[in-house]
């Protein structure tokens, strides 16, 4: 399997300390003015992280470019990382093999207080992404700024927090332990 | 009291908003839709979910490896198999595992016998919300229970096997259970017939069916549906094609793409084709099933992944699940993410719904053939 022999280089690649050189996709985007870091490949798929600024245009770009074609979004994924909150996007396509992980992240240095880490919605231009990022806004807490329907998915609307976060308190009974606004 | 009007347009009427679910019988599990109907035509959907949320992925960061194995059927409960097999294909990358040949073909044989219990048991249902309350389920149901006992023998569960692990697979069955299985894929295709013959040209069927919920090509497209549903729109999508893995390459079976309208009879006839794919892998599996280990390494509770990160998808009786994997290396993953068929499929249902009158709800709902736990994990 190609993927496996991939994976075996991918800790080789993590040493060398000069940034990667751009993969098939982000030469493209860099073509196209739109620049983005190469990150290590997760097994064997090309992984790049994008500025939130450039994350719509390049995301147009890659589905509707005849040459490219990555028109199959798979899933909008958030992760709560040790210094970032990430926003990862699976693209893949209807007519070729070919993937792409598109990652933003946010470093919580720059999240304020009480506030949440913001990410530009792609729900304009890609339905697909309308659950997905209710549902990483939900459990991750992170807030697509321009969302049609910013409202949690499968939590009740007046939970407390975002459960995927590494800092979340369970509450001791999520029963009777309510939010205090609640009208429940 | 007589109530006279000149002209049929000076009637006035109100939008009505009526809440279908969450308890309703179609909606197999706990789905609420409100509803905004103008007289029977459905104007606006508004999907709730959440009410079957048992934080899957939470969980996942919160168990051992080995616990979190055995957790994951439940994911998709109708479909078992695939989830396992998604996540072990995920963890095998990040490891590196190559996974003996027996164990792939196992692999194969018994997922393959779960998409044919996954249908059947959408066939019958199905049938029930058209309606057709004439004791049809019973004979789809009658094949389901036969692979029931065959799941059993093997893996210990009837439904939620936690067959598949990381690395290979948990028991290798017996030379009598290849027997009865032969004895079971020989009488399928009949039995197949025998629904056919009831159903597919069934008058009431087709007025029920033909031309309702028309699922535009490019639409599913931009809404990221799989599974059949996609393919009955003349999409070829089918990862065991298109992206082929384990042995998938070494078997010879066809991609069903019915490619007439994309309405629900073509949802309907590709899941009735593909089950018949699926009995022709199953006896060709049996044929060519190599001798050999099934697993990599015996699993004991302290299993643990390499580091990294790793997108693991398989084709589901409902599209293509997948598994997001970050590992650091520890005794518990750092975060798991599931890609599931049924949310993706099921953010459809506004777009489809919207303009039909209220009977065909459940005939539109119910080929999409979602599952409610694989919606809300």
């Amino acid at each position: 399997m190609t993927d496996d022999a991939n994976a075996k280089k991918e800790p080789a690649a993590e040493k060398v300390e000069a940034p990667l050189p751009p993969g098939q996709y982000g030469q493209f985007l860099k073509e196209h003015g739109i620049n983005s870091e190469r990150l290590a490949d997760s097994c064997g798929v090309e992984t790049i992280s994008l500025d939130g600024s450039q994350l719509d245009a390049a995301l147009r770009l890659l589905k509707s470019s005849s040459e490219i074609k990555l028109d199959l979004l798979l899933t909008v994924s958030g992760v709560d990382q040790i210094e970032t909150f990430d926003s990862v996007y699976h693209l893949w396509s209807y007519s070729h093999t070919n993937e792409l992980v598109v990652k933003v992240r946010v470093p919580k240095t720059a999240v304020k207080e009480g506030e949440l880490p913001c990410v530009p919605t792609i729900t304009g231009f890609w339905p697909a992404a309308n659950w997905h990022e209710r549902e990483t806004y939900d459990l991750v807490g992170i807030r697509y700024s321009g969302h049609p329907y910013p409202r949690r998915i499968l939590n009740p609307w007046d939970w407390d927090g975002h459960p995927l976060r590494r800092d979340y308190k369970q509450p001791v009974d999520a029963l009777n332990d309510k939010n205090p606004h609640s009208m429940r | 009291m007589a109530l006279e009007l000149s002209r049929i347009e000076d009637l006035k009427t109100d939008e009505m908003i009526i809440n279908m679910g969450p308890q309703h019988p179609a909606t197999h599990g706990v789905l609420r839709l409100i509803l905004t109907l103008d007289g029977e035509v459905v104007k606006h959907v508004e999907p709730v979910l959440g009410h079957l949320h048992r934080a899957q992925e939470w969980q996942g960061q919160n168990r051992t490896w080995f616990q979190y194995q055995a957790l994951i059927d439940r994911v998709d409960y109708l479909s078992g198999m695939f989830t396992s097999w998604a996540m072990a294909r995920a963890c095998e990358q990040l490891d590196g595992t190559v996974v003996p040949k027996r164990a792939e073909y196992l692999r194969v044989m018994l997922s393959e016998m779960n998409r044919i219990t996954s249908h059947l048991l959408w066939l019958g249902t199905y049938l029930i919300d058209l309606g057709a309350m004439f004791g049809f389920p019973f004979y789809p149901f009658r094949e389901r229970e036969k692979l029931f006992d065959l799941f059993e023998e093997v893996a210990g569960q009837r439904m939620m096997f936690n067959y598949i692990r990381i690395g290979g697979v948990l028991r290798d069955p017996k030379p009598e259970w290849f027997a009865q299985l032969k004895k079971f894929t020989d009488e399928f295709p009949d039995r197949i017939d025998e629904y056919e013959a009831i159903v597919t040209q069934n008058p009431i069927f087709l007025d029920r069916t033909k031309g309702v919920g028309i699922l535009n090509k490019q639409l599913a497209m931009d809404y990221g549906v799989t599974g059949p549903c996609i393919r009955s729109s003349g999409v070829e999508l089918d990862l065991r094609k298109t992206k082929p893995y384990s042995v998938y390459p070494e078997l010879d079976f066809k991609t069903i793409v019915t490619d007439h309208d994309g309405d629900t009879w073509d949802r309907y006839m590709a899941r009735i084709l593909e089950m018949r794919e699926s009995n022709k892998i199953i006896q060709q599996c049996m044929a060519q099933i190599p001798d050999g280990d099934i697993i990599v390494k015996k699993q004991t509770a302290g299993l643990r992944v390499k580091a990294g990160e790793g997108f693991a998808a398989v084709e589901s009786p409902r599209g293509i699940i997948g598994c997001y994997v970050t590992s650091t290396g520890g005794e518990k993953p750092f975060r798991f993410r599931w890609r599931n068929p049924s949310f993706c499929n099921l953010s459809i249902l506004p777009e489809l719904l919207v303009g039909s009158p209220i009977s065909d709800i459940m005939a539109i709902f119910g080929s999409i053939d979602i599952i409610l736990p694989d919606v809300d994990r």
